[in-house]
């Protein structure tokens, strides 16, 4: 994985140039938001479990999803398809620390789409629940840190789109 | 690696979310961030003084080295090393790790220098000689910052 500090660095060092003015605007308003970050992280791991729990009722609970023949239907399945909300959560918190989406290639996204459809995981559903965790994240962390979260949350869905 | 990447790591091999202690180091981190962009933004501004002077001081105490030869490729290419190693100190400041300085810098630079027939001696003192005219145009805080990174290349360069 990455940090923004890496990437930036990794990718001036096989040009041997100095980072540009962009590079550094981007890295100086990182450092800047820090706080932010580490405060947006503390208060989602101490609230993932009612993130997901608030997220799942808004986005799969009473949909076809969770009725029988759906793919949340046993709780086996659900406990299946909480778990993977709670890694979604965990990286996208890990990416927006780090600033660098990376390590959602890394760890979540790599054959996700292709798991997903052979196991019959239904790609808009879970797109819907990611999209859930976004707003209820922003509402718990406030807007900007909100903001950052989601992009990560964003990238997690276009991934598997 | 930095302090970000090295928790992240740690944490997720235990499945968790990071804790209390790792955030408050990290958001020590972020909060030296912009000086620590500060401090390579000084080194970035001045390469072209500091490569200058080292290599002035360098070849005044090692007049028989390659680069002082009259050839005018083997100055220019001395000259791009100094930079070079500069440049992956600034790197280092902004990640606080020697990381960027060992992959792109140690690792190899024997093979390398001695395919290349210029003694390591003499490249090690010549990063003596540019961490020297680097630490005489900073501050007392910014020098102690800086120096140790010259000490790992000229380390680096000994092993």
């Amino acid at each position: 994985m990455q940090d923004l500090i890496t990437s930036t660095i990794n990718t001036f060092d096989v040009r041997a140039q100095y980072p540009d003015s962009d590079a550094m605007n981007k890295l100086e308003e990182y450092f800047r938001s820090g706080d932010l970050r580490a405060k947006a992280s503390l208060a989602i791991s101490a609230n993932a479990k009612s993130i997901i729990t608030k997220a799942v009722a808004k986005s799969l609970m009473y949909t076809d999803i969770t009725a029988p023949g759906g793919n949340m239907y046993t709780c086996r399945r659900y406990a299946a398809c909480i778990r993977d909300l709670e890694y979604f959560l965990r990286y996208a918190t890990y990416a927006m620390l780090a600033g660098d989406p990376s390590i959602l290639d890394e760890r979540i996204l790599n054959g996700l789409r292709e798991t997903y459809n052979s196991l019959g995981v239904p790609i808009g559903g879970t797109i819907r629940a990611v999209q859930a965790m976004k707003d209820v994240t922003a509402d718990l962390v406030g807007a900007d840190a909100g903001k950052e979260m989601g992009v990560y949350f964003d990238y997690i869905c276009s991934g598997l789109s | 690696m930095s302090i970000i990447t090295r928790s992240i790591k740690s944490a997720d091999r235990q499945a968790r979310y990071l804790n209390h202690g790792e955030l408050q180091a990290i958001e020590s981190f972020y909060k030296s961030g912009e000086d620590r962009l500060r401090l390579a933004q000084i080194l970035v501004a001045n390469e072209a003084e500091i490569v200058n002077k080292g290599s002035q001081r360098f070849w005044q105490r090692y007049p028989n080295t390659p680069s002082n030869t009259g050839n005018p490729t083997f100055r220019a290419s001395c000259m791009r090393d100094q930079s070079w190693y500069l440049r992956l100190i600034t790197y280092a400041i902004a990640l606080e790790d020697t990381e960027p300085i060992d992959r792109s810098g140690i690792k190899g630079v024997k093979e390398m220098y001695e395919s290349l027939e210029i003694p390591l001696k003499n490249l090690a003192e010549c990063m003596r000689c540019l961490k020297e005219v680097t630490v005489e145009m900073l501050s007392l805080e910014d020098a102690a910052a800086i120096a140790p990174y010259f000490d790992h290349i000229i380390q680096g360069f000994g092993r």
